[in-house]
């Protein structure tokens, strides 16, 4: 535990102690200018992080951000005469606004959408930058004077201290808050927006939060900038800008705040890189080096495939060999950033920090911070009433796919406390009905009502913020989140800290009393012993448990099961059987799809039978599985109207 | 005399907006079987022209130069697959707009040195002398922009329609899933679509150089254009795009000359982030069901 503590925050403090200190040592303005725009580069990087390694979407306005913050900074000082920290403040306020706003549209968006929206965007800004010639000088650029501090005239190494001071900032709240609900909800909304929705997490407000947040970051940046080089000129900040961005983000690893540090050194000292032939051959021979371990490394363990391999040897070797037939390696700089950041990306796409930090954390044996015990069940998942009053009514609710009658008015009532079972043959209708209850789809006709109120319609999100909580029947889990933090994500009424506490840090509390209560759920369903493991990497069976437990962190009133026990081996159905009887002991009232009949008939204390998207019977479970039409609907008997003469009948 | 130039301005604008609907149609193409496009698409109609404009320098007829300048497109286009998205589509990942990304970025650097930083004009035989229609001018040069155009996004729907192969396309298009268990392999058809979008792409490169001549900066103002064309028609929509072209480019050559030509981009740019917002499956899309 101590051990851990002063590593991992010995080394962050020693690094910024010999980063104030090199200017106290070096009297050279040239360095000084380098660990100055290191600083910068760092928060900007940071922040671009937060889009590209925690939200998981390419994001070409970074760039524009930086430029938006730095023309928002000098104009702010030489239109409104605001001092140093007053600029800053409207850089960072210009970087949170429009970068909330952008959100708004690119909301919906994932993917190649989303990159479009963030690259007009950058366009858009580049465009204004230069044409408002009023406001902005257009390309003739804009002049800016760095404001002095309180009377006091901010030398270069002041201002360098400044950047290094706010570059700590930086880091600390991010770490915060990265490592806080904010930040797991950043990566479950990467890993399954539909199950971020689903467990009520809402894609919605944390997107727009990520991403105003990082712009935020990048206007900060940008008035840092402005007052560094006292000039703006808009083609700064256009598109080969993102690009060396983007390569200092992912070179240096996502995902990691020393990542972001990394990259940041890398692409402030690339421009002396290139200017110095035998230092670039030097560095690309070492790329070369590391592209050549690694590839028959992988290859010969069998962790890469044959392009992910020879790809960044072949992209490496390119960069030493067009060393020495080009004359000037200035002239191409933009091709080499292209052949770094491809071999990175193919070759080493969990950057530098992600490689160095498993390798660190084996050799200095860091272990897990220690987790706290789990908490009492009666606490998490207080038992409620199971009085059997009509707990979730469907009333003749009806849903169409253009002219698929999947869902034709079907009335049912889930009474608290029960479990209840909806069966039917492939296609009757089960998982449209659970998908229209629990908010993915809207319902073409009819009501649904939970404690006789009207269910949100179309809304994942509300649905589950009223109590109404489900797994998918394929698995929807935040895959590169441990299991332990997919309960925690989903975990109700625990986290009441508004932002400025978790930014400080002082949220420590609830993250206890969250791993200790999700422990327990985990517990619940035998993975305790697990909860350290991503979601990707466990079995199959457990997958479908710890979905189970994150639906339970919802405390529902009502759990939906989405065939629980589908692909499971029966050693597993079997522990499902048990989990389920402890859930329900808990007066957790159950609706459970399900295709194995012994499974529905040990656990249901009622069965709606579906066929053609319509209630053919309903019943304890034995009474359902006499019934006629069921066994009709299930093994298609003929009926001997249909087939006259089909089956001779006996003399 | 003020409605005049209105269309004129509105009637040139719309033969460049066919070019941007031609490059949109490589995405379509590209999207239909792979759900991805090219992010450096307009620097592979960049270095498609420039190299067709080298063939043209080296002394090729017309008649040569431009099979030549399709068949170097087609194989950018595979390179383009075999580099930056075959890998990312194996792991269903994203990685391929990052390293269509930097893919272009590599052919922008090295035709900035290969070629130089200039615009250079691009010699036609056809003739850009102006013909007068109903008190608008328009060049045969104008007028082979649009065959051009239309010609290419016929012949690949006719051949999308009426050959074994280009059934395929549409059978991977359709179903991915489905189409690899009947036997087609899913692999070459997106090496098909890529080829094939490249070969549009150096078309729309050949096409809009004698125009607006060749240099590096064009592949960056060509592809925000294509990018809004497409995105706004919807990028499964089929002859959506030309409509919605000839739209965006009337409306570009108007915002040029109504606020300055440093805006000429704009409308498109605000009409794509807008069509995202509402309608991100674009004017002509169909809207796609979530399914769990």
């Amino acid at each position: 535990m101590w051990k851990r503590l002063l590593l991992i925050r010995g080394s962050e403090l020693v690094a910024l102690a010999l980063l104030a200190s090199i200017p106290l040592a070096v009297d050279n303005s040239y360095v000084l200018g380098l660990l100055t725009l290191l600083a910068i580069y760092g928060i900007l990087l940071i922040g671009l992080d937060v889009t590209v390694g925690y939200l998981g979407q390419v994001n070409l306005a970074q760039a524009a951000f930086l430029g938006l913050g730095a023309y928002a900074a000098g104009l702010s000082v030489s239109l409104l005469g605001f001092g140093i920290f007053g600029a800053l403040g409207v850089s960072l306020l210009v970087g949170l606004v429009l970068g909330g706003l952008l959100a708004f549209p690119a909301l919906r968006l994932e993917g190649p959408q989303f990159a479009l929206a963030t690259l007009s965007f950058s366009a858009l800004t580049v465009t204004a930058l230069n044409e408002w010639e009023s406001l902005t000088g257009g390309a003739q650029g804009l002049h800016v004077n760095r404001p002095d501090f309180f009377g006091l005239d901010v030398n270069a190494q002041g201002f360098y201290w400044l950047c290094l001071i706010l570059l700590a900032l930086v880091w600390m709240a991010m770490r915060n808050l990265l490592s806080s609900q904010w930040g797991r909800a950043f990566e479950a909304l990467r890993d399954s927006p539909i199950a971020t929705d689903a467990m009520g997490v809402g894609t919605f407000r944390h997107k727009v939060a990520g991403f105003a947040l990082g712009s935020a970051l990048g206007g900060l940046a940008g008035g840092l900038y402005a007052f560094n080089f006292e000039y703006l000129q808009p083609q700064t900040y256009v598109y080969d800008l993102m690009v060396i961005l983007l390569l200092g983000v992912v070179l240096g690893g996502r995902k990691s705040l020393w990542g972001a540090f990394v990259g940041a050194s890398l692409i402030a000292l690339l421009p002396n890189l290139l200017s110095n032939w035998l230092l670039f051959e030097v560095i690309s021979a070492l790329g070369l080096t590391v592209a050549l371990a690694a590839g028959v490394r992988g290859l010969m363990k069998k962790t890469a495939k044959p392009f992910q391999a020879i790809a960044p040897i072949i992209a490496m070797g390119l960069l030493v060999a067009g060393g020495f037939m080009v004359e000037n390696t200035e002239n191409w700089r933009k091709a080499i950033f292209a052949l770094m950041l491809f071999a990175v990306v193919v070759g080493l796409p969990e950057g530098l920090m992600g490689f160095a930090s498993r390798f660190l954390a084996r050799l200095f044996r860091i272990a897990p911070p220690a987790l706290p015990a789990p908490a009492g069940l009666n606490t998490v998942l207080t038992a409620k009433a199971a009085d059997g009053k009509a707990l979730l009514e469907l009333r003749n609710l009806k849903r169409y796919f253009g002219g698929v009658k999947a869902v034709d008015g079907v009335s049912m009532t889930v009474r608290a406390g029960h479990v209840h079972g909806l069966i039917g043959p492939n296609g009757s209708g089960k998982s449209t009905a659970v998908n229209v209850i629990s908010g993915l789809y809207a319902p073409t006709a009819g009501e649904v009502l939970l404690h006789g109120k009207t269910l949100p319609q179309g809304s994942l999100f509300k649905v589950a913020r009223v109590g109404v909580s489900r797994t998918f029947q394929n698995l929807q889990l935040f895959g590169e989140l441990t299991a332990l933090d997919n309960v925690m994500v989903a975990l109700k009424g625990v986290y009441r800290s508004p932002l400025p506490l978790v930014l400080l840090g002082l949220a420590q509390g609830e993250e206890k009393r969250a791993q200790a209560e999700s422990l327990a759920l985990l517990e619940l369903v035998g993975l305790k012993d697990q909860a350290r493991k991503q979601a990707r990497d466990l079995t199959y069976g457990a997958q479908r448990f710890l979905e189970i437990a994150r639906a339970l962190a919802r405390k529902p009133d009502l759990l939906i099961l989405d065939e629980p026990a589908a692909g499971l081996a029966h050693p597993d159905v079997n522990n499902l059987v048990e989990i389920i009887k402890r859930i329900h002991q808990r007066g957790i009232t159950i609706v459970l799809i399900e295709h194995h009949m012994d499974v529905v008939s040990e656990l249901c204390d009622a069965v709606t039978v579906l066929d053609g998207g319509q209630v053919i019977a309903e019943g304890t479970p034995d009474e359902v599985k006499r019934d006629p039409k069921v066994i009709e609907a299930y093994l298609g008997v003929v009926s001997e109207a249909e087939a006259p003469g089909a089956i001779p009948s006996p003399a | 005399m003020e409605s005049i130039i209105i269309a004129q301005m509105a009637v040139s604008g719309a033969f460049m907006g066919l070019v941007y609907a031609l490059i949109a149609y490589g995405f379509q193409l590209t999207y239909a079987t792979s759900k991805s496009i090219n992010f450096g698409q307009g620097e592979l109609v960049m270095v498609s022209a420039f190299f067709s404009l080298t063939l043209i320098t080296v002394g090729l007829p017309y008649w040569l130069v431009v099979p030549g300048g399709l068949f170097f497109g087609a194989i950018l286009g595979l390179f383009v697959e075999r580099a930056g998205v075959r890998l990312a589509l194996e792991q269903k990942s994203e990685g391929w707009i990052l390293l269509t990304i930097i893919i272009g970025l590599f052919g922008f650097s090295a035709a900035e040195n290969i070629w130089g930083r200039d615009d250079r004009p691009f010699p036609t035989p056809i003739s850009s002398d102006s013909i007068q229609v109903f008190g608008v001018s328009i060049t045969p040069l104008e007028i082979s922009v649009a065959i051009g155009v239309l010609a290419v996004m016929g012949l690949i729907e006719l051949f999308k329609r009426k050959t074994l192969l280009g059934k395929a396309f549409e059978a991977v298009s359709a179903d991915r899933d489905a189409a690899e268990l009947m036997g087609v392999s899913a692999t070459r058809t997106i090496m098909l679509s890529y080829g094939l979008s490249g070969m549009v792409a150096a078309m729309a490169g050949i096409l809009v150089s004698p125009i607006t001549t060749v240099g590096p900066t064009m592949a960056s103002a060509l592809i925000l254009k294509a990018f809004s064309v497409a995105v706004v028609a919807g990028l499964d929509s089929g002859f959506g795009v030309v409509l919605i072209g000839l739209f965006l480019g009337a409306l570009e050559s108007l915002a040029s000359f109504y606020i300055g030509s440093g805006w000429r981009e704009a409308p498109g740019l605000i009409l794509l982030i807008l069509a995202l917002a509402v309608r991100p499956n674009g004017v002509f899309g169909k809207a796609s069901i979530r399914k769990v």
